[in-house]
């Protein structure tokens, strides 16, 4: 037999029997349709989720620390040596290194101590900045600052302590453009013959402040709580400074004298793709380093996830199975009531397999229409469910219901499967069906 | 008696059926042949073989014993699989209860056993449409089943039947629904296809009189052919008589 004739027996029994294949269909529809909405529930939170992980930072960044550079003489140290290294690594992009340093910023009664971050300016170029700054420039003698927008709220009255911000709520009367901030870095300490501790005051300095980092006094992000400058004029700026002295913020050696490098605290290495990230962070742990990354708690969040998609799909997948049984039920049924027109075709020379064909097309075809009905279901659910829900699970504007193209084909392929699958064994029973059945007259 | 082509053959063919301990002999012991071009009526009272033994022709059901051979073939060896495949083949099959298909026009029906050789649609519907015409239904073969009379869907049987150009018919109490006027007209119109276009034919039928419209006839009781009868002299003699009226 043609597969033509095939579908075209299949669909004209179908529609003989509409009212009960209608409501075949409605059980495959409902199925297919609680699927889809769990699941696409399911993806949308999850990009909601990951979408708001992207904007608090790269997700193939890791955060290098070394937490030992005060340590003993032996201490491995993160140097510019120990950054070649880390571009060794397979997948790395890039490896740039933070040389951190704490500074005292005075205006007026106002104080603040702040971590002073000399970052190279690739690092710096990608900092958004706010209106009218500019990033701050290297290969230059003099320091340019760039100000995070939540560092004023750190400023505190010397005298008394008192930090406006945190105490009552107002800012600090600081201006970083338009007035003079005088910049400190920290005191050196040094131990004498009889091993006391001598303090080395630094001098006050004016550092021209550039830029500002973008954003309100309240918004956070990566840069709101720190001061950048060029890494090269940082570097060059405390050399020529502390010439054969300590270096504030960096070790010295046994005897207190500074090393011919910098070691850095704090670097920041790329990965290519997020896949990655893990294997390279194992491989800077083994170096001797504290590696962290925003793939730790992605990865337990999309655990997480994954348990609530699993709990959603199954809940979807129940209504499936129910609707499969209804199918094997209506085909089991339609077979006992064509007893007899299988046995005509049987004795008009049908062949066993065109029988099976056509039984399983039939179940297929109550599947297939079922799954297209239910995605159709879908998309108007989902749409709903992103017109009331994200108000009140507080994802503002982002879809929390999303039907990507692989779950539409995935979709249907399914529920047409699911249909042949519940045909089969009724499907199986009609080829075993006696021709004589044809014969017998009731 | 010029030598005839021998279509069906069946030698000592047993069927036993074991109904709790005990065994019915359905067929004990038959042997005869039909020949090309010829209609075979096997008669008998019900309960004498004579179903069982068409099911068996037809190779619905298989004998407990014995051989039957369509052209040469041995059915009673074959599975299940491979005697569908000779039915689309070889053999056409009427009806008692017509068994067409509802949904089907006169036709479609027609042209079923084609659909199931995968012949293309519009090659089966020009062949089928040949058969309605033959059997004279060519105004309705637009026709469902339900509406048309129980004579005009045993001809649509019947085209059904013929349609595939089978070496054999069988035809299983063709006029048991039908009134004795139909009846004749069935009988009649079956005489004729198998004297104009030259088909075999073994019909079973539980009546004597419409057996007579056969060349042979095969009387059969209880599993056992009781006598055959050469008709063909006595049906030139009736058709002289009634010419003569």
């Amino acid at each position: 037999m043609r597969f033509s004739d095939i579908i075209a027996m299949s669909a004209g029994n179908l529609w003989k029997r509409k009212v009960r294949t209608i409501l075949t269909v409605l059980g495959v529809m409902i199925g297919t349709a609680s699927i889809v909405v769990m699941l696409s529930l399911g993806i949308g939170l999850k990009s909601a989720m990951l979408g708001e992980i992207q904007s608090q930072g790269s997700m193939t960044d890791i955060q290098v620390y070394n937490y030992n550079i005060y340590g003993s003489g032996d201490a491995k140290q993160m140097t510019d040596e120990t950054m070649e290294e880390f571009l060794a690594i397979e997948h790395v992009k890039s490896a740039t290194p933070l040389l951190t340093t704490w500074i005292t910023m005075e205006q007026g009664k106002w104080r603040t101590d702040q971590q002073l971050i000399g970052a190279p300016q690739e690092y710096l170029q990608q900092i958004p900045l706010a209106e009218g700054s500019s990033y701050p420039a290297t290969g230059t003698n003099k320091l340019e600052l760039l100000v995070g927008n939540g560092v004023i709220c750190d400023f505190y009255n010397p005298s008394n302590y008192e930090y406006p911000y945190y105490d009552n709520g107002e800012l600090a009367d600081v201006d970083f453009i338009n007035r003079t901030v005088f910049t400190k870095f920290e005191s050196v300490y040094t131990t004498d013959a009889e091993g006391n501790y001598i303090e080395q005051p630094s001098r006050r300095n004016i550092f021209p402040v550039v830029g500002m980092v973008e954003g309100g006094v309240e918004d956070y992000n990566t840069y709101c709580w720190n001061v950048y400058t060029d890494l090269d004029a940082l570097k060059k700026y405390l050399q020529d400074t502390y010439r054969g002295k300590a270096i504030p913020g960096q070790p010295t050696d046994r005897n207190g004298n500074p090393y011919r490098y910098f070691c850095y605290e704090n670097a920041i290495v790329s990965v290519d793709d997020m896949e990655n990230v893990e294997a390279v962070q194992a491989a800077i742990s083994e170096m001797g380093f504290e590696a962290t990354s925003e793939m730790e708690w992605i990865q337990s969040a999309q655990q997480e996830m994954l348990i609530v998609e699993a709990v959603l799909g199954g809940i979807g997948a129940i209504s499936l199975f129910v609707a499969a049984i209804g199918i094997a039920n209506t085909m089991m049924m339609s077979i006992y009531e064509r007893t007899k027109e299988i046995g005509v075709m049987k004795v008009l020379g049908c062949s066993l397999g065109n029988i099976r064909t056509m039984f399983l097309t039939e179940a297929a075809f109550i599947g297939f229409i079922g799954g297209i009905i239910g995605l159709i279901i879908s998309y108007v659910l989902s749409f709903v469910c992103n017109l009331v829900l994200p108000d009140l699970v507080g994802y503002g504007d982002a879809k929390i219901s999303l039907i990507p193209v692989w779950l539409v084909l995935l979709a249907i392929l399914f529920s047409t499967l699911i249909g042949m699958l519940a045909g089969f064994f009724p499907a199986q029973r009609a080829t075993k069906l006696s021709p004589l059945a044809a014969i017998r007259n009731e | 008696m010029e030598k005839q082509n021998v279509v069906v053959e069946v030698e000592d063919l047993y069927k036993i059926y074991k109904v709790g301990t005990n065994k019915v002999r359905a067929l004990n012991g038959v042997s005869f042949q039909v020949y090309e071009g010829e209609f075979c009526a096997i008669v008998g009272t019900s309960g004498s073989g004579k179903s069982t033994l068409l099911n068996m022709l037809a190779g619905l059901e298989h004998p407990t014993k014995g051989q039957i051979a369509i052209r040469g073939q041995h059915i009673e060896t074959m599975n299940e699989k491979q005697l569908v495949t000779f039915r689309r083949e070889h053999v056409g099959f009427i009806f008692q209860s017509f068994n067409l298909m509802g949904t089907m026009t006169t036709i479609e029906n027609v042209a079923l056993p084609l659909t199931f050789r995968g012949m293309p649609k519009k090659e089966r519907l020009k062949r089928a449409e040949r058969m309605v015409k033959l059997v004279g239904l060519e105004k309705h073969k637009k026709h469902k089943p339900n509406q048309m009379s129980g004579g005009q869907q045993q001809r649509v049987g019947m085209a059904r039947a013929l349609v595939l150009n089978p070496d054999i018919v069988f035809a299983d109490e063709p006029t048991g629904n039908l009134d004795s006027v139909t009846s004749a007209e069935m009988m009649n119109l079956m005489r004729n296809v198998v004297n104009k276009h030259h088909k075999t034919l073994v019909m079973v039928t539980h009546d004597n009189q419409l057996a007579s419209y056969a060349d042979r006839i095969i009387h059969i009781k209880d599993g056992k052919i009781l006598r055959i009868e050469d008709n063909k002299d006595k049906r030139k003699e009736a058709s002289a008589v009634s010419e003569e009226d």
